[in-house]
């Protein structure tokens, strides 16, 4: 089969998150393809809309709910226009998975904290869920989350079944004035509400996804936390058109988002060149 | 340069006869000749007969156009109420001959594949590739632009060629240099004569030799230790002030490789996914869907396209992404010359080796 050939999938469910963020559940068409399809948390595919075009997410779900697999994306451009406008059954095409992952499997025994904003809590979310289906093999497990506003907060679902764990504390925050009268979580940017829930920084790692200016605000809390930039994770996202390597556009300087990642450490990240 | 695995000869009247052999075999026989336009312009395209080659003259777009077609079909779909059919596009590339060609352009081709088989196989590349014998012919034609010679090649570098061509006053010597190039001489035996005296093409070799004099010192290596230290240095927006941003050096290249990969409908419920080639020159190239452009403006552009070039698929592929063809500084409205480009990075270079302390006095 051409590399650039599609897996056709339909849509099993469509759950609209937020005012312009969709995730759609996903199933192979060929059972086959279905049976021998296999993902590490953290890599990504090229979603598509016959007729309009392929789009680069992470996969949403976690490796060990497989079957499953869900994409989460937030409406901006032609691509997303269209896949969100399917519905149960309608067809898409799907391409991977590619790029590296997140190295769960070294961090048994370790304490994680989870820190996403917006939207970027999909990719984080498949490592999340992937780690509380291995539950017992890692320690304390922290999420701190924000978004905007209430009506910006995706996987409202995931967030109330972790809530109610007794093994995860969920820290959910809100930006200031985005919050509601009937608001339970926190008010405040993400970087002060990870410094006041003062995860520790002994035997953890941190996961890290979000908007650029959460991500420039965090690293420091992380820093001041005691967190080296070796156990500090995050994935990135550039534009791409093949996911493979080959069309030229998602490098940073040498490395190549696609191949070389997403995920990256934050010790990898401060030694790409600034040009992203 | 490697040695030839063996040396053959062909006379003009015989490679005319190969080629109409080839043709009337149903071979596609790619070669340098006239478009028939107004400006007379002369570039690869499928030829019939040896009368249309014109082997004088160097033609102004790059081989690459028969491996990676400016648009591509990789599939294609139809829709029918909530579900799709696909259709793959016959791999099958019916086999093909390159006649001609120049160096510079051939060498370009073993340089592209290193990144289109990383870990994945492009089979619409190496289909092309591989149902292509490249027949280059060693080069007198060079010009201000040109400096194959200061990227590691040379008017009659072989790199990429199956057989390469060098004019003798009675035809050519033809020199094997591949598998390929053995079973083509094989198979059309009878056009191929044994090797002449060898001084007819040493002849020819000294009469290339220095025809580049200005290239001869160019130092990539330099350039690329001065790229590799340099992403956010002023030079990149100063060279930058003279594109225009139209992308036109990345059309022409050799090995300018990047794509999109679009969908075009044709009629209401079917269409093909296409690669076409995309140009790094221009801002949608990297504009994400939220709005940031990670190269934001055209500095940012160009500084990516010389550093692809000279530092990063060297360092990623072990090779130069250029062979000194010089048709980008040809194409340049803006008169920017890659030559002069590269040269005046590897001087930075220089300079600050001249400037670092050599003891261990401070």
């Amino acid at each position: 089969m051409n590399l650039y050939q599609p897996h056709l999938m339909r849509v099993t469910e469509r759950i609209a998150e937020t005012s312009d963020t969709v995730t759609l559940r996903l199933a192979f068409q060929d059972p086959s393809v279905a049976e021998s399809f296999a993902f590490q948390a953290g890599q990504f595919a090229e979603y598509s809309v016959f007729g309009e075009g392929e789009c680069t997410f992470c996969i949403a779900s976690a490796p060990t709910r497989l079957p499953l697999i869900e994409c989460s994306f937030k409406t901006v451009g032609k691509v997303t226009k269209a896949l969100s406008r399917l519905d149960v059954g309608d067809t898409v095409g799907f391409r991977g998975p590619y790029g590296n992952h997140f190295p769960v499997d070294d961090w048994k025994g370790k304490n994680l904290v989870f820190i996403a904003g917006g939207i970027g809590l999909a990719p984080v979310r498949c490592v999340i869920d992937n780690c509380l289906d291995r539950r017992d093999e890692f320690g304390d497990v922290t999420i701190v989350y924000g978004a905007r506003s209430v009506g910006d907060l995706v996987y409202v679902r995931e967030l109330e079944a972790w809530a109610a764990r007794a093994d995860v504390r969920l820290v959910k925050t809100v930006d200031p004035g985005g919050e509601t009268q009937d608001w339970d979580g926190e008010v405040g940017f993400v970087p002060t509400v990870l410094s006041d829930a003062a995860p520790g920084s002994d035997n953890a790692v941190a996961v890290v996804c979000g908007p650029p200016i959460m991500i420039k605000f965090t690293v420091p809390v992380l820093d001041t936390l005691g967190f080296s930039p070796d156990q500090v994770f995050t994935t990135l996202e550039n534009r791409m058109k093949c996911g493979l390597g080959k069309c030229g556009r998602c490098n940073i300087g040498r490395v190549y988002v696609c191949k070389d990642g997403p995920v990256f450490t934050a010790t990898a990240l401060a030694e790409l060149p600034p040009d992203m | 340069m490697s040695t030839p695995l063996s040396i053959k000869h062909i006379d003009s009247a015989q490679l005319e006869g190969l080629v109409a052999a080839l043709v009337g075999a149903g071979t596609t026989v790619i070669a340098p000749a006239r478009r028939g336009d107004a400006r007379d312009t002369v570039g690869y395209r499928a030829v019939r007969t040896m009368a249309e080659v014109v082997l004088d003259q160097r033609p102004d777009n790059a081989l690459k156009a028969f491996f990676l077609p400016p648009t591509d079909p990789l599939l294609h779909y139809e829709r029918k109420g909530k579900d799709v059919t696909l259709t793959e596009v016959d791999p099958q590339i019916a086999p093909r001959v390159v006649l001609g060609a120049l160096p510079c352009d051939v060498a370009g081709l073993p340089i592209v594949d290193r990144v289109m088989n990383w870990d994945y196989r492009d089979e619409p590349w190496f289909g092309r590739r591989d149902a292509t014998t490249v027949i280059a012919l060693a080069c007198d034609k060079a010009d201000d632009a040109c400096f194959c010679s200061g990227v590691g090649l040379a008017p009659d570098s072989p790199q990429g060629a199956d057989l390469l061509l060098i004019p003798t006053p009675a035809g050519f010597a033809v020199e094997v240099h591949s598998d390929k190039g053995v079973a083509f001489v094989a198979q059309h035996a009878a056009f191929f004569a044994d090797a002449r005296d060898a001084t007819e093409v040493q002849a020819f070799r000294q009469r290339i030799a220095g025809l580049l004099p200005h290239a001869e010192g160019l130092d990539p290596d330099a350039a690329r230790t001065w790229i590799e230290a340099h992403f956010m240095d002023p030079h990149w927006a100063q060279l930058a002030l003279a594109c225009h941003g139209c992308g036109a050096c990345t059309m022409v290249c050799p090995t300018c490789h990047c794509f999109d990969i679009v969908d075009e409908q044709e009629g209401v419920t079917k269409g093909t996914r296409r690669r076409n080639q995309d140009y790094c020159q221009y801002g949608l190239f990297t504009l994400h869907g939220a709005g940031h452009n990670p190269r934001g403006d055209q500095g940012a552009r160009i500084r990516q396209r010389v550093s692809h070039k000279f530092a990063i698929y060297p360092d990623r592929f072990g090779a130069i992404l250029c062979t000194g063809c010089g048709r980008c500084s040809r194409s340049c409205a803006a008169g920017i010359d890659m030559f002069e480009v590269v040269e005046r990075i590897a001087g930075l270079q220089a300079t600050l080796d001249e400037e670092a302390p050599t003891g261990g006095e401070l």
